[in-house]
Formats: structure tokens, C-alpha cells, sequence
């Protein structure tokens, strides 16, 4: 399971993420990544209407 | 006119705007974890304790009770466990004041004799000495263990608190530590804050302590 329940000692929003060796990362890298596509379509489109 | 072939790759503001975001985001994450840290580390209370309500850092009355180290399969690692009451010099009902002036004592002591210069604490220091994070545990202080033996004394605390004030006097390792001039008080607040410091949860740190137990309970050993 991705996201296991929480065996931490103090609840937390990142100790719920960081059950797995991966799932912190890939969430972050998630998070940080996407808005970057939008990033990238909205300067694709003023470049666009700019020539 | 939307199908023009740009090249958003070449383009600065495209740069400029994702590196903006990515700086800003971990700006905001590296806040947010450091309020989370302080949740973490924040020392329990007396009233924890006696409510089994677990903390990463026990309150400072931690120091009358019993403190074991079992690996927890959930965790994957090894946690400390409080148990039931111990005495601790003679007594095992020391208020949240009379504790914490203790380990605070202890605490001021390690800094003033920079423990740290040779051992390890929590993971801060030099790996000269052994680590101290769960000297408390260490067999070798228990009863029949090998250090406790060599002091003459029946408990891990008289045991540690006789070794503190003389260590010259007793063989340990090849690297002999040295008279730093401890004082009875001073040795007693170590060895507090020793206590204290080993009920602490650090996600199984040192790695493999119940390993280096067992090796030595085969009569094998880790110090060279």
C-alpha cells in the first residue's frame, strides 16, 4: 500500500506520507511537478499569440 | 495562429516562472516541516506518562521509570519502551521539577566536559568513544554485566555515576577515558540525562544496538 496508517509516534501529515521509502518523493515531486505543466501550456500559449 | 512552432524550452520567462514556483514551494514546505519538527521534538509531561500517552521525548519524570528497547515490526525499527517504576538513586518519585533540574544539570554538565569531543550524543559528536544516545541500555551496565561489575556497585546508575567520577581508574577500552574532574552532583545529573536520552524515540538510532547486545551477550564484542 502506498499510504499505510499511521504507526508514527506523533501524528503528522508528513509521517502519514512517509510511511514508504518512496511515497514523501513521489508526492512531492507530484505537487511540484504539475503546476509546471500549467506552466508551461500558459507561456506555450503567450509565445504563441506574441508572434 | 495557435499551431505557431514555439520554443517554450528556450523561453526565459518559462525558466524564470518554474523556478520561482520550485523555490517558493520548498520555501513554504521547509517552513511548514520546521513548526511540524517542533511538534515533534516538544518534551512530554509528567502527565503523559502517567496517561500512556506516547511522545518522542518523554517528560523529564521518565528517569522513575523502567526503560526497555524493542524492535517494533510496524515501525521497522527498534523504540524505546517505558515501563513500570524504577528506582532511580534510592528513589523512583522525583517531581517534574526535581527531574528536570537534574537533566538540566546533566545537560550543562556534557556541554562544560564536551562529552561530544570523543562520543556521541543523538547523533551529534565524534565516534572516537562509544555512542552515548543508549548507553543506558548497554548490558554492560546491567547487573552482571562486565562495567557494572567493575565499579563494585548494584545498580546501572550508582554503576555509571562511580565510573563518571573516576574513569581512569577503570579499564574499558584501549581508549581510556579521562579524570575530567565530575563531581558526585554532576555524575548523578549525567547520568539522568543519560537515562532520559536513551527513553527517547530517534526511529531506531543507533542502527542495530539490539545486534550489538546480542553479539555481546554471545561474549562477543564491538569495541576493538
Amino acid at each position: 500500500m502506498l499510504i499505510e496508517p499511521m504507526t508514527d509516534v506523533v501524528p503528522s501529515f508528513f509521517a502519514m506520507l512517509n510511511q514508504g521509502p518512496l511515497t514523501l518523493t513521489i508526492f512531492l515531486h507530484t505537487v511540484i511537478i504539475l503546476p509546471m505543466f500549467w506552466i508551461y501550456k500558459q507561456e506555450k500559449k503567450r509565445l504563441q499569440e506574441e508572434q | 495562429m495557435a499551431n505557431k512552432n514555439v520554443s517554450v524550452w528556450t523561453s526565459i520567462p518559462f525558466w524564470r516562472r518554474s523556478a520561482a514556483w520550485v523555490t517558493g514551494f520548498a520555501v513554504m514546505l521547509l517552513i511548514w516541516l520546521s513548526f511540524d519538527t517542533l511538534g515533534q521534538i516538544s518534551m512530554g509531561t509528567d502527565a503523559d506518562l502517567k496517561n500512556g500517552v506516547t511522545k518522542r521525548v518523554p517528560g523529564a519524570t521518565v528517569i522513575n521509570y523502567h526503560i526497555d528497547y524493542k524492535f517494533n515490526a510496524k515501525r521497522g525499527s527498534e523504540v524505546p519502551v517505558i515501563g513500570e517504576k524504577q528506582k532511580f538513586f534510592g528513589r523512583d518519585d522525583y517531581s517534574e521539577e526535581e527531574a528536570g533540574a537534574l537533566l538540566h544539570l546533566g545537560k550543562l554538565t556534557s556541554q562544560s566536559k564536551n562529552c561530544m569531543n570523543c562520543h556521541t550524543l543523538l547523533g551529534n559528536g565524534a565516534y572516537f568513544a562509544p555512542d552515548l544516545t543508549k548507553s543506558w541500555l548497554d548490558p554492560a551496565w546491567q547487573n552482571g554485566g562486565p562495567l557494572q561489575g567493575m565499579t563494585g556497585k548494584t545498580t546501572v546508575e550508582e554503576a555509571m555515576a562511580e565510573f563518571l567520577q573516576h574513569p581512569s581508574q577503570y579499564p574499558t577500552h584501549a581508549r581510556m577515558m579521562p579524570d575530567l574532574g565530575i563531581t558526585a552532583d554532576e555524575a548523578k545529573g549525567l547520568v539522568a540525562f543519560l537515562k532520559h536520552m536513551s527513553s527517547i524515540d530517534t526511529n531506531g538510532f543507533p542502527r542495530n544496538f539490539s545486534k550489538t547486545v546480542e553479539t555481546f551477550k554471545a561474549g562477543g564484542t564491538h569495541a576493538r
